[in-house]
């Protein structure tokens, strides 16, 4: 199945076959910005289409005027030659559009047959759903259990649920949006496999929108370059190679690291800027022989040491779902342990006792901010002070006026876009959102940073700055634990990086010693 | 990433939503007393004489307005420790009982002890608080060792209190009152002596127990410490995300715990007020069986209407304590009385639609500003 990518016949195509899908003149605006500006593509059958774009380059509008959640202020769509109205995504179902979205929408205690029937109408028919199931993860190799409950699937296995959901009702034009963002290098190889699968042995039209080169390079037969709302480039993926696609991308010479590295661009002899050896950092963080268990006797993880120094940034690489969380959660007090120890300095942190971790000095950028990070209805001011009120607080009494004013000037400093202090958190975007929890959590002096895919959802720019603010951080003593699902993330700001499998490290190096393919390897459970 | 604030905190829209929330209260209370008005003329009565019986007995009459005052204290204290439990993100809907053990409480302790006049008063408001901290404190240990959701133990342990306080009334050991003080009665507590009464001064010829300034002082209390101390603050950041209250070293068994105390607390401090405030509406300073006399659910309606918000539970608790005093003149105009209760329903509703419909509002304007953005 592997040759599948070379074999599929993409110069083959006889003449010039009608579009299956063709955007004309599609435009849409949201206020003064224009997402879309007369986007004109066309998709065929049989073919893997890429849409390669940063974050807010109107990639994602594209799609959803496509699948009916936008309605476009002008242009149309047609399908199979016919001009189109796609008003919901009912509409778009029934023209057999299906999509694969970024964000799983499963219900955790439902079965997988379950989830797959959900927005059925009429009466349910388990038996059929479930034979239903059975036929589609034979016909493309996506081997799942039905009776599976959702909640205790990895995300691979969450992905597989989405895309039968999708297949179940045989659309012939299939979009993915950013796929592969919580896939293993395997398994994202294993769901392009079945992306060629589905488009030759079916003549599907398949739509892969993406933000990483190299997966659009190798799963595409051609690429189409969005940047602010414009189509700026449309190349025969035989023709393409990454840096050409960074350019068009970016518009212009991608030359910084971190932006390189939002990209996917690092490459393995890229070399690091200053090397200290670790042996000579005093130990700021020290977990040793961790061990803890989630619901249903989960192992979250499994005999599992680290040390942090000073000043240094060291990196957890791995596939999301291994673990990572917990040890974010672990940190954030939030889980307690069956076994092993966290010191700061020389000092046991208890790790049964709520907020203790917080005390002692790690700050944690949280992978959901939403969950652990902010209070959402409370205002930006109070959200700066959640975690330790007594710089504004005499006696149990808070000074409103001094902590509104220490407000307005973190939001100057942090240039968070807001209403104000008093604005309710609930009212400010993501990006700005995070920034709160990145002033706050730094504010406090801390000893330990743990920043958990802390650029997620970001767009170029924004990384930047949030990762400048960490390499800062480590600059200033700061022992950092920078956890991602993005390789070149962790390649671009680590000092160290260490891999994590199945709630234990399986490997660890410095960044000089660290290749993609080796990382690669361990993140998929490879003995290094 | 240049997206500004969508709260709706322009300058030129506070005047707009003001006149808004008015409009809506104002439409929806008419509602309700024009609903009211249909009701009492099917029924067979006439509506004019029945809302000028309600409003003469609650503030018109002489000595009318301090009775509906009397009325309101216990009212508003159930309603500020709901509001406290509630911003703790729990549900307390145990008042009822809470009232009754803590009235119990009161009136055991505040008869054994029995010091000199003032210092005896206190004694048996804070053996209320006692009474009723430590019954929700029960519900409290079943929620935090036990996880018992706190909403079904404090409501069933409305039930067991009912029963307790009929126990106790029934034995002389307990609270039942001497042969000679209860005459032919055999389920009456010992009545509270003269000098062990909340005072009553009579002002402009009302008169009500000064528990009412306790209850007024009590509840601005409760907004200030819920606004502005650090535990209201991290009571609030429990109810709101225990999450993050959880990282940040709010641990939910001690301040889940304390709300719920508190909570019950104040139904038991209602409790005790009402024993030892009197007045026509809470009887003569004794306890009889059925003595709460749904002082603890009207208080959580309270609350309810009061969004819980401490100082709104002030005007809200005035409108229920003048349904409650209007209601007994209701009676004199020959309509069924309990078309108070049926009002007191519909008022209820009434009151809660403006927000329910606001919140509606408010979001269809986020989502339309967020979709002019992205």
């Amino acid at each position: 199945m592997t040759q599948g990518l070379g074999s599929t016949g993409v110069g083959e195509s006889t003449g010039s076959p009608a579009p299956k899908v063709e955007f004309s003149g599609i435009t849409k605006r949201f206020g003064a910005v224009v997402a879309c500006d007369a986007v004109d593509l066309s998709f065929f059958s049989g073919k893997v289409h890429g849409i390669l774009g940063e974050n807010g380059a109107g990639k994602s509008t594209l799609m959803k005027v496509l699948i009916g959640l936008v309605l476009p202020d002008g242009g149309s769509i047609s399908i199979d030659g016919t001009i189109q109205r796609i008003h919901d995504p009912l509409d778009a179902a029934r023209l057999g559009v299906g999509m694969v979205h970024q964000h799983f929408s499963l219900v955790d205690p439902l079965s997988v047959w379950e989830n797959v029937a959900l927005g059925d109408a009429g009466r349910l028919d388990p038996e059929a759903v479930r034979a239903r199931v059975g036929e589609i993860s034979d016909q493309y190799g996506l081997h799942i259990d039905p009776n599976a409950r959702v909640g205790d699937l990895t995300a691979g296995l969450r992905q597989r649920v989405e895309i039968i959901k999708c297949l179940r009702r045989d659309p012939s034009i299939v979009v993915f949006d950013e796929p592969t963002s919580v896939l293993t290098p395997d398994e994202s190889a294993q769901l392009f496999d079945t992306l060629r699968n589905a488009v030759a042995a079916e003549g599907r039209t398949v739509v892969l929108v993406s933000h990483k080169l190299d997966e659009v390079l190798s799963a595409t037969d051609d690429i189409t370059i969005m940047r602010q709302g414009r189509v700026v480039e449309r190349m025969n993926t035989v023709d393409a190679d990454a840096a050409t696609l960074a350019r068009a991308m970016v518009g212009r010479e991608v030359s910084l690291r971190s932006e390189a590295g939002a990209l996917g661009l690092i490459t393995d002899d890229d070399s690091v800027d200053v090397e200290v050896d670790s042996a000579e950092r005093d130990t700021t963080l020290s977990l040793t022989g961790l061990r803890a268990t989630g619901p249903g006797g989960v192992t979250l993880l499994d005999d599992l040491s680290l040390d942090v120094g000073a000043g240094e940034v060291l990196g957890i690489a791995g596939v999301e779902g291994n673990g990572q969380r917990a040890l974010a959660d672990l940190l954030s007090s939030l889980v307690p342990l069956t076994a092993g120890s966290v010191r700061v300095g020389n000092t046991v942190i208890d790790h049964t006792k709520p907020g203790a971790m917080a005390r002692a000095g790690i700050a944690v950028i949280p992978e959901d901010r939403h969950d652990s990070g902010v209070v959402l209805d409370m205002t930006v001011t109070e959200n700066l002070f959640l975690v330790d009120q007594s710089s504004v607080a005499n006696r149990g009494i808070i000074d409103m006026r001094a902590a509104r004013d220490h407000a307005s000037q973190v939001i100057l400093d942090f240039d968070i876009q807001c209403s104000g202090p008093d604005a309710p958190m609930w009212s400010l975007s993501g990006g700005n959102q995070q920034r709160v929890v990145l002033a706050r959590e730094l504010s406090n002096n801390p000893k330990v940073l743990v920043a958990a895919q802390p650029t997620r959802g970001l767009d170029v720019g924004a990384i930047e700055y949030m990762t400048d603010r960490i390499r800062h951080a480590a600059a200033d003593g700061v022992a950092v634990l920078l956890i991602s699902s993005e390789l070149e993330e962790i390649l671009d700001v680590s000092d160290r990086i260490a891999v994590m499998h199945r709630g234990r490290i399986v490997g660890l190096m410095s960044r000089a010693e660290a290749t993609r393919e080796q990382l690669g390897l361990l993140m998929g459970g490879a003995v290094a | 990433m240049t997206e500004a604030a969508a709260a709706p905190t322009d300058q030129q829209t506070k005047g707009g939503r003001l006149t808004e929330w008015l409009m809506l209260y104002a439409g929806s209370v008419a509602a309700a007393l024009f609903l009211t008005a249909v009701l009492v003329e099917t029924t067979g009565g006439e509506w004019r004489p029945v809302m000028s019986a309600l409003l003469d007995g609650s503030l018109r009459r002489p000595g009318r307005w301090g009775e509906t005052l009397g009325t309101m204290a216990p009212l508003l204290l159930v309603a500020l420790g709901t509001v406290i439990s509630s911003k703790a993100g729990l549900i307390n809907i145990g008042q009822e009982g809470q009232l009754a053990i803590g009235a119990a409480f009161a009136a055991y302790f505040g008869l054994l002890i029995g010091g000199p006049g003032p210092i005896n008063v206190v004694i048996v408001l804070i053996f209320g608080v006692v009474g009723g901290a430590f019954w929700a404190g029960i519900a409290g240990i079943l929620r935090f060792r036990r996880s018992v959701p706190e909403v079904l133990s404090t409501l069933l342990m409305v039930t067991i209190a009912s029963q307790a306080v009929a126990y106790a009334l029934g034995k002389p050991w307990l609270l039942l009152a001497s042969e000679a003080n209860r005459g032919n009665r055999n389920q009456v507590s010992e009545q509270l002596g003269a000098d062990n009464r909340i005072p009553r001064p009579d002002i402009f010829g009302n008169e009500f127990p000064i528990s009412v300034y306790m209850a007024l002082i009590l509840a601005v209390a409760v907004a200030f410490a819920l606004k502005s101390t650090t535990w209201g603050f991290r009571l609030r950041m429990l109810g709101q995300n225990p999450t993050a209250a959880r990282r940040v070293g709010v641990s939910q068994g001690r301040y889940g715990m304390a709300a719920l105390m508190v909570s019950g607390g104040f139904a038991g401090l209602a409790g005790a007020a009402m024993l030892a405030g009197g007045g026509f509406a809470f009887g003569n300073y004794q306890i009889v069986p059925g003595f709460s006399g749904n002082v603890g659910w009207t208080g959580l309606l309270v609350a309810l209407v009061a969004s819980n918000r401490a100082v709104a539970a002030i005007p809200a608790a005035f409108v229920f304590a003048s349904l409650r005093t209007g209601s007994g003149f209701v009676a004199s105009t020959g309509v069924e009385s309990k078309i108070t209760d049926v009002m007191q329903g519909l008022l209820v509703l009434a009151l809660l639609i403006p927000p329910a419909v606001m919140f509606i509002r408010d979001r269809r304007r986020a989502r339309a500003a967020t979709m002019a953005r992205t």
